[in-house]
């Protein structure tokens, strides 16, 4: 049937089209608002585009309320996210022969989720940027620099490189905290104060990172993720370090290639439009003030001597070489804000100030930037000192014996196992741990439809290959799976296995009642 | 800038209060003060009467005896006021038992020296010390043979000469412009010969010098340190001095607007007389700072009628009122803080304005320490710094400022608290030192826990008869604490009934000791200018020692939870945000002074954090433990969870965590989780909540088995259960249900 025809693309598609666009007939064209890989021909495009919209349309008729998720056939998966109404997104992808079970539906439509947040953080809903200008000349510029730099991340060559199973003790778009003390906490809290007051009349928000965990939020759950995010994929001290490395470099040699190859069909006329965009001076727009801005374009981000981090763009003809604060949509507060970033060893500052209290942009930008370096720079050097002193290294919340990951989706917080302890174990184990969060993923939904406000608990233990133990636990809405690798024969070891877990290192929250 | 704090006496930061002790008797032949025992007295021609104003200067009959006729330059009681000794002239001293009557004199060659004066001593190898004009002799009294021997001549010359019981400090003066003095301290210590050193005058004219006189040189104690003020006529400066044990050290020069001064020290404040000028400027010499507290200000007279309720009147009208001059001639500056009127008979005690002291500056956290090391006035003390707290939030000054003046309070709340404890930790050691001294309450001492060697070894005694402590004594790796910490006064007869105070030894045992060396350390460790390094400060004998707060000057955290946040919370909920912060910072405090804050506070933080929508921050906090887990806590988080189910559900896992098991079953029935709650209340016994809340969900969630499961675990778990009406209520509701 149709999918034989996104056969032809080697490797992972993924669309972004917009339904209320292009529905007459011969303007097909205008509802695609991103398309990756951009040098795919225009048809091939249409195709997987009107084959979604046909799974969409068709799925629609059986389950009017809840949207199609994913859709599997025997070569592809194609997972569906409704960023906004009527704007969807669609990843495509290969399934490699033998082992079907590598992906999961849920990390990969994780990916939808998260790139369109930070889309939405930086330039604010695609559907107001299509609204404010109907061509979409904004619209898909944004995208298409966004949406590429954003998969940089996971391109191997040319192809994407998405997770699989051995992912499966990670969780996209959560935040992982950092544990202090409360004398620590208290300290954080005291600096959090003295950030808060940068500006005289306003309080300022601040998110303060150590390595690449949270350490304190002034903002709500969701602006807190985003930012979270935003900063561990480019602005911790270890994201800006890999900027200049080779792996960093592989990336980049994708990512360039993705841009040359604009001159092929659909994306000629991209490039056009997005350098027609990029002279547009017109007002209304967010970012676009400081030209061509791209919050994701890791060569850009750097660490300056005064400490704060920015993006520094030689080549804009107004400024010169100035250093750039973005400038953020939040979904609670409904005014524009500018982040500033300031990092001092290991602790990294999001400070985000309200764009209406700053007179003028740039000037008010640099006076709070003062008022930072002469009022907090004492406190920040005292708690950077603490956490150091009580940071127990990247293996901190390695627990012996035991792999798992521990989250809550509805604080959207979790732990898991270092990496490096996680890459220890079997494949076979790492498959079966896959597989279970998939099934776990379709019982959670499926009892979601059914009673929305009641949290489901559930126990899953799988003695599976090499005597190894994995282990599903909700509890209360909370989420731990693990993998025990050589663990005792009896299903008693397993649960007690939990149970001595549970009550360590969850506060007694997966204790069996 | 101190809203609500002025006082209606705020022109004055000093003043005496109405009524004055009256002693203005016929036929009395002056009047004489004897500052070892603070009596007032005065001899008639055959008897002396004498008030004993240690306590207070509250009118009444004096105390009599009799004694001999005869001219009198000085009375004396000995320390134990078994007897008397009355200088009769230049050369004679006589000295009666009151007892026995007995009596027997000392006099000295008629010829060569004159006796300058006397004092009795509670130094362990002498009762009495003659100053003459020669030296000095150190006798001892024996009452039973009512007889005087002599221990100790010591060879020097005296023009005049200073004491002050306080200090046990004897300073004699010589050489041509009585400049060279030499210092001897007489304590229960021993006896420290202070070096020989030389005051400061300027030279008006190339051959006038100036005589210093004894009346120009004042000896201060203050926070149990010793200085020495000295007015310079000439150049128009009061040279400050302090004592230390091998040096003494010029601190600073402060202003002088009068050709006459005196001074008095009133609660470890400096206070300077402009006698001419009718002013007084205050010191605070804690910090070593040399700055006035406040302006010049006149000297006012409370409790009269008059000035009841303007605020300061011109001097003379407040002297017609009472029948006296303030800063008149006949005003005699008595050691430390009393004023004794000549003329007029009156002895009134000076006072610290504190409300009018606090009114008059903005920076609270210098004021809040100011006030934070007060021993009168307590409650006084209490209320100001709570006002003055309260207004610096209500003013919305910054938060790093209110976080200092918390600091400040909870401080020296954690201070206290330690002195209580480490004083009674420490007892038995001085309790061993009663056995084996001399004189073993008085000989109690602070000393620092640092290993000997690793500090200067701060030294400050805590009771009234201390002296100087020596340097071996360090060696001492225990602390030994005066008992007469919690004594507040320098008589003895406070510091005997403190000795027996079990009821507050007993106390708090557990608190670290270590803190009052640290506390030592600190009040000393400032001191300032080139001392040699291993020069000790000169104590005093007075208890007056910072630190050894009365447990009711400090603000509990209690205190400033309801006294403080209650109270403004109203106010501030326009601006919930930065009281927030000022909670947070007052937990920080808290954390650091090692106190824990009440669990009200936690709920009102939570309580302004969701009226803010900070509902984030609370979970943050909460994981954190920032808000520490309490029950209140648990069930306020669950209140605010009526709008906002996550933190509904941090306040359940909050009564789970802290093994509340019926609030948490409860809970969780409220929820609907009724098959949770079940396993919970088996697993942990719970069976306070009532099995028809169960079946009641199980009903409602209209899933047959359940019921059945619930009804049937409910028949097992209790025998009982099947007779009641709720059994068979449900049975009938299941069995119409399948």
């Amino acid at each position: 049937m149709g999918l034989s025809s996104a056969a032809e693309i080697d490797g992972a598609q993924l669309c972004i089209f917009d339904l209320r666009r292009g529905q007459q007939e011969g303007q097909e064209l205008d509802k695609i608002l991103f398309f990756h890989p951009a040098d795919c021909p225009i048809l091939l495009q249409l195709s997987v585009i009107g084959l979604c919209e046909g799974i969409i349309t068709f799925t629609r008729i059986f389950s009017p309320e809840d949207d199609c998720e994913v859709i599997e056939s025997d070569k592809h998966c194609h997972v569906f996210y409704q960023a906004e109404p009527d704007i969807w997104m669609v990843l495509v992808v290969q399934k490699i022969k033998d082992n079907e079970s590598t992906l999961r539906f849920g990390a990969l439509q994780g990916i939808l989720k998260e790139s369109h947040s930070l889309f939405a953080m930086f330039h604010g809903p695609i559907r107001t940027l299509l609204d404010r200008q109907p061509s979409a000349e904004f619209a898909r510029g944004h995208l298409h620099t966004f949406i590429t730099d954003y998969l940089s991340d996971f391109s191997v060559g040319k192809k994407l490189q998405l997770p699989t199973y051995r992912d499966s003790l990670t969780e996209r778009g959560t935040v992982q905290m950092l544990t202090v003390s409360r004398e620590v906490a208290l300290e954080v809290q005291s600096l959090t104060t003295v950030l808060g007051s940068c500006l005289r009349n306003v309080i300022c928000q601040s998110v303060v990172l150590f390595e690449d965990l949270l350490v304190s939020t002034t903002l709500p759950m969701d602006d807190t993720l985003n930012l979270y995010t935003y900063a561990i994929l480019r602005l911790t001290p270890s994201a800006l370090s890999s900027n200049g490395n080779s792996w960093s470099y592989l990336r980049k040699g994708g990512y360039v290639n993705a841009d040359t190859t604009l001159s092929s069909a659909n994306g000629a006329a991209s490039a056009e439009r997005y350098n027609s965009r990029s002279r547009d001076t017109s007002p209304g727009g967010q970012n676009q003030m400081h030209h061509n801005f791209r919050p994701l374009q890791r060569e850009k981000l750097s660490k300056g001597k005064d400490g704060f981090v920015a993006a520094d763009f030689v080549t804009t003809e107004i400024r010169g070489a100035v250093p750039l604060n973005p400038i953020l949509w939040f979904h609670q507060a409904e005014e524009r804000m500018y982040l500033c970033v300031y990092q001092h060893k290991n602790l990294t500052i999001l400070l985000v100030i309200p764009a209406s209290s700053l007179i003028n942009g740039e000037e008010g930008i640099a006076h709070v930037k003062r008022h930072l370096l002469e009022n907090a720079s004492q406190n920040i050097v005292t708690v950077e000192q603490k956490l150091s002193r009580g940071w127990g290294g990247e293996n901190a919340y390695h627990v012996g014996g035991y792999r798992y990951i521990l989250s809550d989706p509805n604080r959207k917080v979790s732990r898991a196992s270092p990496p490096g302890k996680v890459i220890t174990l079997s494949k076979d184990s790492l498959l079966a741990l896959n597989r279970l969060r998939g099934e776990i993923d379709l019982e959670k939904s499926r009892a979601k439809r059914s009673d929305p406000t009641h949290d489901k608990d559930y126990e899953v233990c799988i003695r599976a290959k090499n005597n190894a133990w994995i282990i599903a636990k909700i509890s209360r809405g909370k989420e731990l799976y693990m993998a025990i690798e050589k663990g005792g024969e009896t299903l008693l070891y397993a649960s007690t296995a939990v149970e001595k877990f549970s009550n360590r290192y969850c506060e007694g929250a997966f204790s069996t009642d | 800038m101190q809203g609500g704090l002025s006082s209606p006496g705020a022109l004055s930061h000093a003043y005496v209060q109405h009524p004055p002790l009256r002693c203005d008797i016929p036929d009395i032949k002056g009047l004489f003060y004897d500052d070892a025992n603070r009596f007032l007295v005065a001899p008639t021609a055959d008897r002396i009467l004498y008030w004993k104003i240690a306590a207070s200067t509250q009118s009444g009959p004096p105390n009599s005896d009799p004694i001999n006729e005869g001219p009198i330059l000085s009375v004396r009681f000995s320390l134990d006021q078994k007897a008397i000794g009355i200088q009769r002239s230049s050369h004679e001293v006589e000295f009666r038992n009151r007892e026995t009557g007995e009596g027997c004199s000392k006099k000295c060659r008629a010829d060569s020296e004159t006796i300058l004066g006397f004092f009795w001593t509670d130094c362990p190898t002498c009762d009495v010390i003659i100053i003459k004009t020669s030296g000095l002799d150190l006798l001892v009294y024996e009452p039973q043979s009512n007889a005087l021997r002599l221990v100790e001549s010591k060879k020097c010359s005296a023009t005049w000469y200073l004491y002050t019981h306080e200090s046990r400090l004897l300073l004699l003066a010589s050489g041509m412009q009585c400049t060279l003095f030499t210092g001897y301290q007489f304590s229960a210590g021993g006896i420290v010969k202070l070096p020989k050193f030389e005051m400061v005058m300027s030279k008006s004219e190339a051959n006038n010098k100036p005589v210093l006189a004894a009346a120009d040189v004042h000896i201060v104690t203050v926070y149990g340190r010793i200085y020495c003020l000295q007015l310079d006529r000439v150049g128009m400066a009061l040279n400050l001095y302090r004592f230390y044990r091998d040096a003494v050290v010029q601190q600073g020069t402060l202003p002088v607007y009068s050709s006459r001064i005196a001074v008095s020290a009133v609660d470890n404040i400096i206070m300077i007389h402009q006698i001419d000028a009718k002013v007084v400027i205050l010191y605070d010499v804690f910090m070593d700072s040399y700055a006035p507290i406040s302006a010049p200000l006149p000297l006012l007279v409370r409790g009269l009628a008059s000035n009841s309720k303007q605020a300061a009147q011109p001097a003379d009208q407040q002297s017609s009122a009472y029948g006296g001059t303030l800063y008149g001639e006949g005003w005699n500056f008595l050691i430390p803080d009393l004023i004794c009127d000549a003329e007029n008979g009156l002895l009134w005690k000076l006072h610290l304005d504190l409300e009018a002291i606090a009114a008059s500056t903005s920076d609270a956290p210098s004021i809040l320490e100011f006030l934070q090391r007060r021993k009168s006035d307590l409650s006084m003390v209490k209320t100001l710094s709570l006002a003055i707290v309260r207004t610096t939030i209500l003013e919305r000054r910054p938060v790093t400022l209110v976080a200092k003046a918390m600091d400040i309070i909870l401080d020296s709340y954690s201070r206290s608290m330690k002195m209580v404890g480490g004083a009674a930790g420490v007892r038995r050691t001085s309790e061993q030192n009663q056995q084996s001294s001399f004189q073993p309450v008085e000989d109690s001492r602070v000393v620092s826990q640092e290993p000997p060697g690793t500090m200067i070894g701060p030294v400050i005694n805590t009771d009234s008869a201390s002296g100087v402590e020596s340097g071996q004594s360090q060696s001492n790796s225990g602390v030994e604490h005066g008992i007469a910490n919690l004594a507040a006064h320098v008589d003895r007869s406070s510091l005997n009934t403190s000795s027996d105070s079990d009821g507050i030894t007993n106390t708090s045992r557990a608190v670290s000791q270590a803190t009052s060396s640290s506390q030592i350390s600190d009040a000393t460790g400032k001191r300032p200018q080139v001392v040699g390094e291993d020069s000790q400060p000169l104590a005093s004998g007075t208890s007056m020692q910072h630190g050894t707060h009365v447990a009711s000057v400090a603000i509990s955290p209690i205190e400033m939870v309801q006294s403080v946040f209650v109270l403004v919370e109203d106010e501030m909920m326009g601006d919930p945000a930065y009281l927030i912060a000022v909670i947070m910072e007052f937990l920080r405090s808290l954390s650091k002074a090692g106190l824990k804050a009440p669990p009200d506070l936690y709920v009102m933080m939570t309580a302004l954090l969701a009226c803010s929508n900070r509902y984030a921050e609370i979970a943050l906090f909460v994981s954190n433990k920032i808000l520490e887990p309490s029950r209140e806590l648990a069930m306020q988080l669950i209140d605010l969870g009526r709008h906002h189910s996550l933190t509904r559900k941090l306040g359940v896992d909050m009564l789970r965590e802290r093994c509340l098991h019926h609030d948490y079953v409860a809970a969780l029935l409220q929820d609907g989780y009724y098959l949770e709650a079940l396993r919970y209340a088996r697993k942990y016994k719970v069976i306070t909540v009532q099995p028809s809340l169960f079946l009641e969900e199980a009903v409602a969630k209209n899933i047959t088995p359940n019921l059945a499961a619930v009804l049937s675990f409910f028949a097992e778990l209790t025998p009982s259960f099947k007779t009641t009406s709720d059994y068979s209520r449900y049975r009938h509701i299941l069995s119409e249900m399948v």
